[in-house]
């Protein structure tokens, strides 16, 4: 891989992942980058390990719980073998791609279930967006932005993730490619584009409709619900 | 609530992945009797070994699950699934890519997850196993990785004596490794032979190795 994934998650945010104390939609950037980048995914394995070692030196204190019960009924169950649970791994990792503007790409693992039930492509302009089954109160969407393109410029509500997936965007912040993860507070506005020769796929997590702000972009407000 | 936002850095630097399971105060029991035990559950069914672990870590998942839901019937809901997911995947379980402690918390942090997000069954929800893979993630390549950090690490060091060369040389080093432009690119834009700007870059490369050989010693 030539791009060297820069932007990533704070320490904060990789310890609540890890524990699983994250939203389910915050928590899918996260996986998802997760999936991309080697860095991370030391990291996470380092703090599971962490976790663990907690789980290991709890003191407890004696309880007459009866534990008895629970374990006879346990070690009645059949174990799986190591073929089962292979073969259930694998039609996990079977790999799916998906295509918008005739161009295919494969996505990172930990979309790969949700996004084979992706929602209709909606396309505005050089944008296109299609909603992923997510559960009925989060806004996770793939967002595609055609080469040359520019998202009007626009706040946030709540809090705005953005996975790149594949190609590039810049912003007023920097330059992001495959694996950085942009993460957008309300106080932040921010006109994100792509470059004239390269088109991106990303990952957009919403915790509530963008705002636009400049000239006539204010009406595409009535259109917010596009981006959410 | 979310106060990270994305850094360009991690606040910290990776610790080397420990590769024992002893635990750092060392009171409490030896631990690597549970990789032992796990083992011994995977290859032979073992119900001895599998009891013991069970008489261990289950109280110690409850604990767990009474902090997590605040509530006995859901703490021990969570701690039997671990626990049944724990006797009928120990198969997936590998010794040598981490300790028990870690494999057991990550099935215990998945059902946990699944349970608050009442799906089980539903299609249309996120599921721990979209979010944590299930297994391990391959090795990155070491050397790459290194490489990656050895990088980030020299570019630290390099910084403030970067800052210190002459400004003709720190002119051309910009253009050329910051900016990436070719020597000739250069050449134009400063309006100065191209000799002068590889015996530059040769100048200030020389410092640079000056300074860091100083900063060595």
């Amino acid at each position: 891989m030539a791009h060297a994934i820069k932007f990533h998650p704070g320490m904060t945010l990789l310890e609540q992942f890890v524990d699983g104390s994250l939203s389910g939609d915050v928590a899918l950037a996260l996986a998802a980058h997760i999936d991309l980048c080697p860095h991370c995914q030391r990291l996470s394995q380092d703090i599971s390990a962490d976790l663990g070692s907690q789980l290991v030196q709890q003191n407890v204190k004696k309880t007459n719980d009866d534990w008895s019960t629970m374990l006879s009924a346990i070690v009645e169950q059949p174990q799986l073998s190591k073929a089962e649970l292979s073969a259930n791994q694998r039609s996990q990792a079977a790999q799916q791609s998906i295509v918008v503007n005739q161009r295919e790409f494969i996505l990172p693992r930990a979309l790969q279930r949700l996004a084979a039930n992706h929602g209709k492509w909606l396309t505005l302009g050089g944008i296109a967006t299609a909603k992923l089954p997510a559960g009925s109160e989060h806004h996770v969407s793939l967002l595609y932005i055609n080469k040359d393109t520019e998202v009007p410029q626009h706040t946030h509500l709540g809090l705005e993730m953005t996975l790149v997936l594949a190609g590039k965007i810049v912003d007023e912040n920097g330059e992001y490619g495959a694996g950085d993860l942009l993460i957008n507070s309300p106080d932040d506005t921010h006109t994100p584009r792509t470059l004239a020769d390269e088109d991106c796929l990303c990952l957009s997590v919403l915790s509530a409709p963008l705002q636009f702000k400049k000239g006539l972009t204010r009406l595409l407000n009535p259109l917010q619900q596009f981006f959410y | 609530m979310l106060k990270s936002v994305s850094v360009p850095r991690h606040d910290r630097l990776p610790q080397p992945t420990t590769d024992t399971c002893e635990p750092m105060t060392g009171q409490q029991s030896n631990s690597s009797q549970w990789e032992e035990a796990l083992t011994f559950v995977a290859l032979q069914r073992d119900k001895h070994a599998y009891a013991e672990l069970f008489s261990y870590f289950a109280p110690r998942l409850k604990a767990f699950g009474m902090k997590m839901f605040g509530n006995e019937q859901q703490a021990l809901e969570m701690v039997q699934d671990t626990m049944l997911n724990v006797w009928k995947k120990a198969a997936l379980f590998d010794a040598s890519r981490g300790c028990a402690s870690t494999w057991i918390f990550t099935i215990a942090r998945n059902v946990r997850f699944d349970m608050l997000r009442k799906k089980q069954s539903r299609k249309d929800d996120i599921s721990a196993d979209d979010l944590w893979l299930n297994g391990e993630y391959p090795e990155p390549q070491a050397a790459d990785d290194a490489a990656q950090w050895d990088n980030q690490l020299l570019t630290e060091k390099l910084a403030p004596h970067f800052a210190k060369l002459p400004p003709a040389q720190r002119e051309v080093m910009e253009k050329v490794y910051l900016q990436e432009k070719s020597h000739q690119e250069v050449s134009y834009e400063l309006a100065i032979p191209l000799g002068t700007v590889k015996s530059r870059i040769r100048l200030a490369l020389d410092r640079l190795r000056e300074a860091l050989d100083g900063a060595r010693n």
